[in-house]
């Protein structure tokens, strides 16, 4: 019997059993796929081997890669961009770590109020979850992002759009920035040489601009794991889960189990009360069972719907699933004669809010990706056809792919000469966005999900907010000198995954009640970015939501084993605390 | 014994369409003889069965029509890229071993389940084209037809798993003549790869169109609940096969080797782009500072 079970290790789970394990809890993180426990022999740097979908070493499916990829039914031309492993997501992740809009949250009562997903907010204010911002900033830690030339170009353009600098956490209007970001600053020789050998820990600390965070980051070369420049949850919150009595008093190291999918919660009633009362989970085609006081899911927007389906468990409402948000993106980019610095440095290191219409961020890519990402559409192949679509705005020609000898063209100037701008879409919680069960065939680990979005029947406001900021991209662009705009008007890249097990102040539109746990079943908790009640605004979700899941762990420690808070009553340690990294190496980690 | 009815011209028109007509007795002519006559093979137990000769014509069918797609992502100075109508003198997808990825993507790590091979096979074996339309060099001798019709069934309703690169291939061919029926005859084995780029284009728009039930225009027979899957899924894989072509013709599959986890070669992606010149790096020279001299920023 465990006090708690985490399912699933990815940008959630970690977050509440690192919180739990210092307070001294015995937990169980689950984690479906593999722990890169040494990324310099397991990882290299390039695109196809790591981010094949289908069989990179970043991709969801098992740790063996000759077996295949996890199959999920999408009844659309998109992408959801799910991984497993130690980390998630976030071992793909630019890092980027702004705050949720304050008009997501209840309370709100800005000029803007009503220009927010008004029926979806927050279910407390935005000041009751400052703390745990603060918190988990000063964790992993967040800071400024350094600047390099495509962040140079990118602000140059931003410069002509008539808007302030936000130089604090919080934003407040249309403004544009450095992001802040859970990369550590370039110190000693890194970002200042491209020579291998001076680029080593501790001659260089934090980012050495290498361009591969979608790789996954294991630089600087050398560096103890929580040392490396970005904080995925498998650089940060992981190895402190792993080494909780050498950080904190009293703190009970957690058990990590890899390799090990969760396929059924189970509960049974107390009292008449429905109560979580354990997993079951298969490795190696081998179920095991474990009880815990409580079962926190942690498997993501796709996955925990999934596992409470095949679980059998009550849905009254109908929401488990429903209401999933991705920012419904779009794809612009810039052909300049200059040199742009992409794809160098951190993948996007720059961003620009508009609330409540969405954002921008400026995002590096490598060759394949920059491919893949500019023939990913929904307006058919410009200058070919539509497919009812190809807007127009001010980029030049219709919306659509960039094919075949065009592309060859565009990406022969070189790929040092492209900015390419990620528009980001505050769009609306919408019931029918949502994952079901498939009726394609099962895997080994049950019935499969399906992951439906009807990317032309979005709301009005959502439409319109697209149509907004991919208009924006087009005249920062404009203003940073490129000389061609193209807008490739994507079809459902899911990247940004929100609010599929939303928390919610009403019991008719969400799964979890105001501190996490959901309404179905007592001592059963969600802890990820499917817990977010919305798409935030647009700020990218890692930092909103580990605040959140901060929070849940405070609930559930509070709740099930008498503890008090403690957020607003200690000091966070740091994740790259020196006695972590003596302690992973003690261990072998 | 009575000699069965040859198959009907929709059957004929079916195995034209999706390239196995043309390939196996067409101008490709790959299919051995003792499929046709098959006498030979019946008094003859060295030679290989039905099944061992209709599968390479069917793997050089699904190659033939994945390089008309590689191109189609990124074009060289191959004989594809020539009659696509858009040549050019730099390596192209050909060059790049797109080709290659494709077909080891869709064979190797797609998951393809017998829930879903057995209808595709069932329906290839079965499928007929009434779509209306006139189709050239369709004067196979009925015989021969029905025997190679006999081999590709048995192919299909055998135990061997199906290759996912056919039932795509045959696809794109399938959609390549709607577009154009002329491309039933010409050059390479395969319709898709006989059509310009812009004949390409509007096979894609054909399984791209939203408000279209593929489905149907396929003729394609599915149990329900599969056949809203199913054709879902088709939409899904209308923009997969551009997404991964592009994919992998820019990418390193082609030069990486596996085992010392390096390359053997400059990508052919990395030379059009000028991506790492000098080949991976620990990082690079650009931090030019902090954006107004900024390094913190607090509410």
């Amino acid at each position: 019997m465990r006090d708690v079970i985490v399912v699933g290790a990815g940008g959630g789970g970690p977050v509440v059993a690192k919180e739990l394990a210092a307070q001294g809890l015995d937990v169980l993180l689950l984690e479906a796929g593999p722990r890169h426990a040494n990324p310099r022999d397991e990882w290299t740097t390039f695109e196809d081997d790591a981010n094949n979908p289908l069989t990179g070493y970043l991709r969801w499916g098992p740790s063996d890669r000759s077996k295949p990829a996890w199959f999920r039914e999408w009844p659309q031309n998109s992408f959801v961009w799910q991984l497993s492993g130690v980390g998630g997501t976030t071992q793909h992740f630019y890092g980027n770590y702004p705050r949720a809009y304050p008009g997501v949250f209840e309370g709100y009562d800005g000029a803007d109020k009503n220009g927010y997903d008004v029926d979806h907010r927050f279910p407390f204010t935005y000041g009751e979850l400052v703390p745990y911002f603060e918190w988990v900033e000063a964790t992993m830690p967040v800071m400024t992002a350094a600047m390099g030339h495509k962040e140079q170009t990118f602000f140059r353009g931003a410069e002509t759009l008539g808007l302030p600098v936000q130089t604090t956490k919080t934003t407040h209007r249309p403004s544009y920035r450095p992001q802040e970001n859970a990369i550590l600053q370039p110190g000693g020789t890194a970002g200042k040489t491209a020579s291998s050998e001076l680029l080593v820990y501790p001659k260089a600390t934090g980012c050495t601009f290498c361009g591969y965070c979608f790789q996954g980051c294991m630089r600087p070369n050398g560096a103890p794991r929580n040392q490396f420049a970005k904080r995925s949850t498998d650089n940060s919150y992981v190895p402190m889960a792993l080494t909780a009595n050498v950080w904190a008093r009293g703190g009970k190291p957690i058990e990590l189990i890899t390799d090990a999918f969760v396929t059924r919660v189970h509960t049974e009633k107390r009292h008449g009360v429905l109560t979580a009362t354990g997993v079951t989970w298969l490795s190696d085609g081998t179920e095991h069972r474990e009880d815990a006081r409580v079962v926190v899911m942690s498997g993501g927007c796709t996955e925990n719907p999934r596992l409470w389906m095949n679980s059998g468990l009550p849905n009254p409402n109908g929401w488990v699933g429903r209401g999933y948000t991705d920012h419904f993106f779009d794809w612009v980019f810039g052909v300049f004669d200059d040199y742009t610095g992409n794809p160098k440095g951190v993948g996007s290191s720059a961003r620009l809010d508009y609330p409540p219409y969405g954002g921008l961020e400026n995002v590096g890519l490598p060759p394949a990706l920059a491919a893949f990402a500019g023939t990913l559409s929904d307006s058919g192949i410009r200058g070919q056809y539509k497919n009812g679509r190809g807007q127009t705005g001010p980029w030049d020609g219709p919306a659509g792919r960039v094919m075949g000898p065009e592309l060859k063209e565009v990406l022969s100037h070189g790929l040092d000469r492209l900015l390419s701008v990620l528009v980001i879409t505050d769009d609306d919680v919408e019931a029918q966005n949502r994952v079901t069960l498939s009726a394609l065939p099962a895997d080994e680990n049950g019935p499969i999900p399906k992951v439906t979005f009807k990317q032309r029947k979005r709301t009005a406001r959502t439409l319109r907010n697209r149509e907004f900021m991919a208009r924006k991209a087009a005249e920062l662009l404009r203003g940073a000198g490129a000389k061609k705009v193209y807008r490739i008007d994507w079809a459902p890249l899911i990247l940004h995954v929100q609010s599929s097990m939303r928390m919610g102040s009403s019991e008719r539109n969400s799964v979890l009640d105001a501190r996490g746990e959901t309404r179905a079943v007592k001592g059963l908790f969600v802890a990820d970015n499917s817990a977010l009640s919305n798409g935030l605004g647009g700020p990218n979700p890692t930092l909103t939501s580990q605040a959140l899941a901060t929070r849940t762990a405070e609930k559930i420690f509070s709740t099930y084993f008498g503890g008090d808070p403690w957020v607003r009553s200690s000091s966070p340690v740091v994740s790259t605390d020196p006695r972590i990294s003596v302690r992973l190496g003690q261990l072998g980690l | 014994m009575p000699v069965p009815d040859p198959p009907p011209l929709s059957r004929r028109a079916f195995l034209a369409r999706i390239g196995v007509l043309g390939a196996a007795l067409g101008g490709g002519g790959l299919l051995a003889r003792s499929v046709i006559a098959p006498a030979d093979a019946a008094t003859n137990p060295l030679l290989p069965t039905t099944v061992d000769l209709i599968r390479p014509v069917l793997a050089a069918l699904a190659r033939d029509t994945l390089n008309g797609l590689t191109v189609f992502a990124m074009p060289g100075p191959d004989p594809y890229s020539r009659t696509q109508g858009t040549p050019s003198s730099t390596p192209g997808a050909i060059e790049a071993g797109a080709t290659d990825f494709i077909i080891n993507s869709l064979d190797n790590f797609v998951p393809f389940p017998d829930a879903i091979a057995q209808p595709v096979g069932a329906a290839l074996v079965t499928g007929l084209a009434d779509s209306g339309i006139a189709l050239p060099g369709l004067e196979v001798l009925p015989v021969e037809l029905r025997r190679l019709d006999r081999a590709l069934a048995a192919y299909l309703q055998s135990d061997e798993a199906l290759p996912l690169s056919f039932p795509i291939a045959g696809l794109l061919n399938l959609m390549a003549t709607q577009v154009n029926p002329l491309a039933v005859n010409g050059p390479h084995l395969s319709p898709f790869a006989r059509l310009s780029y812009a004949e390409k284009a509007k096979a894609f728009e054909l399984i791209e169109r939203t408000d279209s039930d593929l489905v149907a225009l396929l003729d394609v027979q599915f149990p329900e609940p599969l056949k809203a899957s199913v054709s879902g899924l088709l939409k899904f894989v209308g923009g997969a096969l551009i997404e991964f072509a592009t994919f992998g013709a820019y990418g390193e599959s082609a030069v990486y080797d596996k085992v010392s986890r390096t390359l053997r070669a400059r990508p052919i992606g990395w030379s059009h782009t000028g991506y790492q010149p000098h080949g991976p790096v620990e990082g690079w020279d650009d931090f030019i500072g902090y954006y107004q001299g900024r390094q913190k920023v607090s509410d």
